[in-house]
C-alpha cells in the first residue's frame, strides 16, 4: 500500500460519493418545491344573497359559467356556460364579462370591460346574484393536492444550504477535474470559482434585492449548469468560459422576463410586438443563416455564433399564454396558430427538424391547454405526421437517421457512429463515472451538446445522468402542481408548456442519443454546452417561476407580519 | 383556472412517455452492457493499454497462453509456432478477431461490470482469467502439419462439446504482428478470421454424407439397389464425371470409393424439396451459435438451380454448397451421438463470469438424424475407414475411427479444397473432427494428416 494507492481508493471514493450526492440535491430541491406554499384558505368567498351559502374562491383567476368546467359553477338556466371571469390583480378583485348572453352586473350596474368589485359588493349574473366576502369567513376544510401535501412556509432545507451543497458538489467535480489521468492542473479552479461567484451573486441578488424567500427552481438550474460548465473545462477551456458568461445572460435574462411577466395584462398588450420581433428574427436567420450539422440554423456575427430559434422558444410561450378572460376570444387563439405555423415552417425551411419538433410539441400542448379541444390536438398530430413524411422522402440525411434507428450495432461506423459510441462510453463509465475528463466520447463531435448525456453517463455514471433527466422531469411535475396557484392562467399556461417543452427536448436529446429514438440533434437543457441554448432555457425557467405567486408576494408578505 | 388543471393532463402523460422511456433506457443498459462495452472502437479497452489489466488466457491443461506482466506488457505464449496456433482463438492485443477470447471477452479479461465500469484506477481493479478448452500441444501440432497452407482443423469432444483444437490459417504471431501493407497483403488475406468458424468452404464429397441420410431416408430399397459407373453418367443432358469407372456398385461401396455418378443419381432421386429438408435438418442453411460467436452459415440452396444436373451436383458438395468446418465437426458429432450433438464450446468451466452467462456449459443440440439412420451412416463411415484409408496408413492416434473425405473443385485453376471429416470411436477419446485445406490437393494426402497430427497429440499427451 504505497501513495499511489492511497490516492487512488481517494478518488474512488470520491468518484462513488457525487451520485448518491446528487441525487440528495435533487431530492432536496424536489422536497422544497414540494413544501413552499401558503396553506389552504379560500382568497375570499362568494355568498348567495337569497340562501346565504357560501362558495370558497380559490383561485386568482375563476371562471362563472353554467357549465361544469367552471370553477364557479352557477346552477341557473339565465346563466351562459362561460359567464364571466372574477379575477384578483395588484388592484384588487374584479370582473369580467366574456361575452355572456345576460351580461354581468356589479351592483346592479352592467360592466362591460373589468369591473373593480369591493367586499361586500354584489355581483349579478342571470337570476342569481352572489355577495362578495372576505376569505377567511369560510369555515370548511379543503384538502390539499398530493403535491402539497406537506405545505410550509419553508423549504425542507433552507436556500442558503442548498446553494452550499451544489456548491461543494461542483467543487468535488472540478477536485476531479484537476487530476486526470492525462493532466494534472489546477486550470479548473478558475473556472470553478467564477461559476461559483455568479450562482451565489444571483442566490443574494434574488434573497435580498428581490426578497424572494424560495429559490429551488434556481437552485437546481444552477446546479445543471454547473455540471455543464465544469464537464468543459477538459474538453475546450475556451468552450467553459463561452457556456460561463451565457449563464450569466441567461440569469440575467430570468430576471428580466421574471419581472417583465408581473402584470399579465401589460404582456398582452406586448404580444404583437414580441410576434414581429420573433418573425423577424426566424427571418434574419433564413437569410443569413449559415450551415452547421446539415442545418441552417445559425447566425455569424463576428467571431459569435447564435441560434436564433433558441429565443424564439421564449418568445413563443410569451404568445401562446393568457389570461383566463381572454383565452377564449378569437382573434387571440387565431394569432397563435398563425405564428406557430410561421415558426415551424421556418426552422423546417432551415432543415432544423428538431426544434421544429419541439414545437410542434409544445403547439400540441398550448393548443390543447387553451381549447381543450382533443379532436384538435389529434389533427394537427396527423397532418404532422404527413408532412414528416414527405420530409423523409426529400431529405436523405433525415431518412438515414432513421435508416439507422433500431440498427446501431449495423451502422457503427457510419449512420449511427454517434449513437453506437454513446452506448459503449455510457456502459463503460458503469454507475459512477470514469471520472470527469477521464472519457473518451469526448472526441467525437457534437458529445457536449447532442450526445451531453453520454459525456454524462461515462465520465460521471449512470446515475447522475439519469438523476439529471429526472430533475428535469420534476420542473414538468412542478408546474403541473403550482397550476392553481398560479395568479394567472397566462402563468399558468405558459409554465406547464415552458415544462413540457423541456421535457421534451431531454426526451429527444437523450432518446436520440442512446438510439431509443432516431438522433435529432437538440440539446439537454441546462446541461449541453451551447450560450442559445442555455440563455433560452434560463428564459423558459423564468415562466415556471413567475407561475409561483409567491414570486410576486414577498414584500407584500413581509408588511403584513 | 380548474379546466387549465385538467387539461395540463397533457404535459403529464409526455412526461409519463419520458419517464417510460429512462426505464426502457436502463433496462436496456442492464441486459446489454457487456455488448456495449465489448466494441473495438471503445478507447477504455481498444487502446495500446487496453490490455494492460487483462487476466491471462489458460488452455485446459492450465498453460499460459498469454498474460501481462509487470511492465503491462501482454506476453503470449513462449513457443512461436504455438502462438501462431492460437492466434485466432486467443486473439492479440488489437481487436481486429473479432471471435478471439481477447476480443469478446476483453471486458472480462480487464475486470469490466456495469457497477464498476471501465474507469477504476489499476491498483483497485480486479481482473479475471479465462480458461480455454483448447489443448495446446495438438493445436501446435495441427498448425505445424498445414505446412504453410491455408484452411481450418476443428476437434472437439463430442461427448462433452471441448473444442480442443480451433486451428485458423493464414496466421501471424501475436507477439509481433505483421504490418499489412499493399504489397504483402495477399499473403495476409482473410488473416483476421477464424476459418473454423467464420468461413464456409465448398464442400465436395464429404456432403454424400448428407446425401447417403437422404437416401435411407427417401430411397426405400437403397440397401439392395446398384449403381452402374462408366466414369461419367449424363443427366439432362450434362455429365457428371467421376475419379473412376467403379463399375457395378452398392450403396455402401459407392460412399467408401465416393462414386459421384451414384450420388447424383439419389440427389435426383431424393428431388430437390426432401435433399433441402434433410439438408437444413442436419444444420445447413442454419445459424449456430458457439461459446457466443455466431458460426458463418452451411449452405445449401437449390433456388438457382437449373434442373437435374445441378441437383446432382449438389448432392456431391459442388453447385453452391457450402460448409463450416465447426459445423462439419459437430455433425459427425451429431452421427457419433446417434443422432443428436452436443453443441461445442470455448470456455473452460473456471470463469465465474462466463459460467454465469451460461457460455460453457455443454448444450445439446437440436436432434440432426435419427438414431436408425446415426447408425447406419456410422456403418457407411466405419468401412470407409476401413476399407480405404487405414489401407492407406491413415492412423488416428491408434483409435478406431469413421470419416469420409473431400476433394471440393473450387474453379478457377486452383488445386481443389481438401476435407476430412469424421469422429474417433473410443470410450476415453471421443473426438469429432473437420479439416479443411485450401487448394489442399485431395482429401486424403491433403487434409486427413492434419486431422491425424492434431489426434496423435491428443492420445498421447492426455
Amino acid at each position: 500500500m504505497g501513495f499511489q494507492a492511497f490516492l487512488d481508493i481517494a478518488v474512488v471514493a470520491l468518484r462513488f460519493m457525487l451520485p448518491l450526492y446528487a441525487v440528495v440535491i435533487i431530492y432536496q430541491c424536489y422536497a422544497s418545491m414540494r413544501r413552499h406554499r401558503r396553506p389552504e384558505k379560500p382568497l375570499v368567498t362568494l355568498e348567495l344573497k337569497d340562501s346565504g351559502h357560501q362558495i370558497p374562491v380559490l383561485f386568482w383567476e375563476n371562471s362563472i359559467g353554467r357549465s361544469k368546467g367552471s370553477d364557479i359553477c352557477v346552477n341557473d338556466p339565465a346563466v351562459s356556460r362561460d359567464h364571466c371571469v372574477l379575477l384578483r390583480r395588484q388592484e384588487g378583485w374584479m370582473v369580467s364579462d366574456i361575452g355572456s348572453k345576460g351580461g354581468t352586473y356589479v351592483n346592479g350596474r352592467k360592466a362591460r370591460s373589468r369591473t373593480q368589485v369591493l367586499i361586500d359588493d354584489e355581483i349579478t349574473v342571470g337570476t342569481t346574484t352572489f355577495v362578495l366576502k372576505r376569505g377567511d369567513e369560510f369555515q370548511d376544510r379543503i384538502r390539499p393536492s398530493w403535491f402539497f401535501s406537506k405545505a410550509s412556509n419553508k423549504g425542507s432545507l433552507q436556500p442558503y444550504k442548498l446553494m452550499l451543497l451544489i456548491t461543494f458538489f461542483h467543487l468535488f467535480m472540478t477536485v476531479e477535474a484537476c487530476f486526470t489521468n492525462e493532466v494534472q492542473d489546477f486550470a479548473p479552479f478558475t473556472v470553478f470559482v467564477l461559476l461559483e461567484l455568479l450562482l451565489w451573486a444571483f442566490f443574494f441578488t434574488s434573497t435580498f434585492a428581490f426578497k424572494r424567500i424560495n429559490f429551488e427552481l434556481e437552485a437546481l438550474a444552477s446546479f445543471l449548469t454547473g455540471i455543464g460548465v465544469i464537464l468543459l473545462v477538459r474538453q475546450e477551456m475556451r468552450s467553459a468560459y463561452v457556456q460561463l458568461i451565457a449563464a450569466a445572460i441567461g440569469i440575467v435574462l430570468f430576471c428580466i422576463v421574471v419581472k417583465f411577466i408581473e402584470n399579465p395584462d401589460r404582456v398582452n398588450s406586448w404580444r404583437m410586438t414580441i410576434m414581429i420581433g420573433a418573425v423577424a428574427l426566424l427571418a434574419i436567420n433564413l437569410i443569413f443563416g449559415t450551415v452547421q450539422y446539415g442545418a441552417a440554423n445559425w447566425i455569424r456575427i463576428g467571431s459569435i455564433s447564435v441560434q436564433p430559434s433558441e429565443f424564439v422558444k421564449v418568445a413563443y410561450i410569451f404568445v401562446g399564454a393568457a389570461a383566463l378572460d381572454k383565452l377564449q376570444t378569437k382573434r387571440n387563439f387565431l394569432e397563435f396558430i398563425v405564428f406557430s405555423a410561421v415558426c415551424v415552417g421556418a426552422l423546417a425551411l432551415m432543415g432544423d427538424f428538431g426544434t421544429a419538433l419541439i414545437f410542434f410539441a409544445t403547439f400540441l400542448i398550448i393548443a390543447f391547454m387553451r381549447s381543450g379541444d382533443f379532436k384538435t390536438v389529434l389533427l394537427a398530430l396527423v397532418s404532422v405526421v404527413f408532412a414528416g413524411t414527405i420530409v423523409l422522402k426529400f431529405k436523405p440525411y433525415v431518412a438515414d437517421r432513421f435508416a439507422a434507428w433500431g440498427h446501431v450495432w449495423e451502422h457503427a461506423q457510419d449512420t449511427a457512429y454517434q449513437q453506437a459510441r454513446v452506448l459503449t462510453y455510457t456502459a463503460s463509465g458503469g454507475l459512477c463515472g470514469v471520472g470527469v475528463g477521464n472519457g473518451y466520447l469526448k472526441y467525437i463531435g457534437a458529445s457536449e451538446s447532442d450526445l451531453v448525456f453520454g459525456l454524462v453517463a461515462e465520465e460521471m455514471g449512470v446515475i447522475v445522468a439519469f438523476a439529471i433527466v429526472i430533475a428535469i422531469v420534476t420542473l414538468s411535475f412542478y408546474a403541473r402542481a403550482i397550476t392553481t396557484r398560479s395568479r394567472s392562467t397566462f402563468y399558468s399556461i405558459s409554465a406547464c408548456c415552458a415544462a413540457g417543452l423541456m421535457v421534451i427536448q431531454t426526451a429527444l436529446n437523450v432518446f436520440g442519443a442512446t438510439d431509443i429514438l432516431p438522433l435529432t440533434g437538440v440539446t439537454l437543457p441546462f446541461v449541453s454546452a451551447g450560450g442559445s441554448s442555455i440563455i433560452a432555457c434560463w428564459g423558459l425557467l423564468a415562466f415556471i417561476k413567475a407561475a409561483d405567486e409567491r414570486t410576486y408576494a414577498a414584500k407584500r408578505l413581509k408588511k403584513h407580519k | 383556472m380548474k379546466r387549465i388543471m385538467t387539461r395540463s393532463i397533457l404535459v403529464f402523460v409526455v412526461t409519463l412517455a419520458v419517464f417510460a422511456g429512462v426505464c426502457l433506457l436502463a433496462f436496456r443498459l442492464v441486459t446489454q452492457n457487456e455488448q456495449w462495452v465489448a466494441q473495438p472502437y471503445n478507447g477504455h479497452v481498444a487502446s495500446s493499454n487496453g490490455l494492460a489489466q487483462a487476466g491471462d488466457v489458460l488452455d485446459r491443461d492450465d498453460v499460459v497462453l498469454a498474460y501481462t506482466n509487470d511492465s503491462e506488457q501482454r506476453i503470449y505464449h513462449d513457443d512461436y509456432s504455438t502462438r501462431c496456433a492460437l492466434m485466432h482463438v486467443v486473439g492479440d492485443n488489437s481487436l481486429n478477431i473479432s471471435t478471439a477470447v481477447q476480443s469478446m471477452y476483453r471486458g472480462d479479461l480487464t475486470g469490466y461490470s456495469l457497477v464498476w465500469g471501465l474507469g477504476l484506477p489499476k491498483s483497485l481493479r480486479t481482473n479475471n482469467s479465462i480458461e480455454l478448452t483448447v489443448d495446446a500441444d495438438a493445436c501446435k501440432a495441427a498448425y505445424e502439419a498445414f505446412g504453410g497452407k491455408d484452411g481450418a482443423c476443428v476437434v472437439y469432444n463430442y461427448k462433452t462439446g471441448e473444442i480442443l483444437v480451433d486451428v485458423s490459417a493464414p496466421t501471424y504471431d501475436p507477439q509481433n504482428p505483421p504490418e499489412i501493407t499493399e504489397e504483402n497483403e495477399k499473403e495476409y488475406d482473410g488473416v483476421y478470421l477464424d476459418n473454423a468458424v467464420s468461413s464456409s468452404y465448398t464442400p465436395g464429397s464429404i456432403f454424400k454424407t448428407v446425401t447417403a441420410v437422404a437416401a435411407i431416408e427417401h430411397i426405400p430399397d437403397i440397401y439392395s439397389r446398384t449403381f452402374e459407373c462408366t466414369g461419367a453418367y449424363d443427366i439432362d443432358g450434362e455429365i457428371i464425371t467421376c475419379e473412376d469407372a467403379h463399375g457395378t456398385i452398392d450403396f455402401t461401396t459407392a460412399f467408401s470409393h465416393s462414386c459421384n455418378v451414384a450420388f447424383a443419381q439419389m440427389a435426383v432421386e431424393v428431388g430437390d424439396e426432401n435433399m433441402t429438408k434433410i439438408a437444413t435438418q442436419m444444420g445447413f442453411n442454419v445459424t449456430f451459435e458457439v461459446s457466443g460467436i455466431t458460426l458463418s452459415k452451411s449452405v445449401y440452396n437449390l433456388e438457382n438451380a437449373l434442373g437435374d444436373n445441378q441437383l446432382g451436383w449438389s448432392g456431391i458438395g459442388q453447385f453452391e454448397d457450402l460448409a463450416n468446418p465447426m459445423h462439419m465437426a459437430m455433425m459427425c458429432g451429431a452421427i457419433a451421438n446417434n443422432g443428436t450433438p452436443v453443441t461445442p464450446f470455448l470456455l473452460g468451466s473456471d470463469s465465474s463470469f462466463l459460467q454465469k452467462v451460461g457460455l460453457t456449459k455443454a448444450k445439446e443440440s437440436k436432434q440432426m438424424l435419427s438414431e436408425d439412420t446415426a447408425k447406419k451412416v456410422q456403418d457407411l463411415m466405419r468401412s470407409t475407414a476401413d476399407y480405404y484409408y487405414n489401407a492407406r496408413g491413415l492412423t488416428m492416434g491408434g483409435l478406431n475411427f469413421c470419416a469420409k473425405t473431400g476433394t471440393a473443385e473450387v474453379g478457377e485453376d486452383k488445386e481443389p479444397n481438401a476435407w476430412i471429416i469424421g469422429y474417433t470411436e473410443d470410450e476415453e477419446h471421443p473426438y469429432a473432427f473437420a479439416v479443411v485445406v485450401e487448394e489442399g490437393g485431395y482429401g486424403i494426402s491433403g487434409a486427413a494428416p492434419i486431422a491425424q497430427a492434431a489426434i496423435s497429440s491428443l492420445v498421447n499427451n492426455p
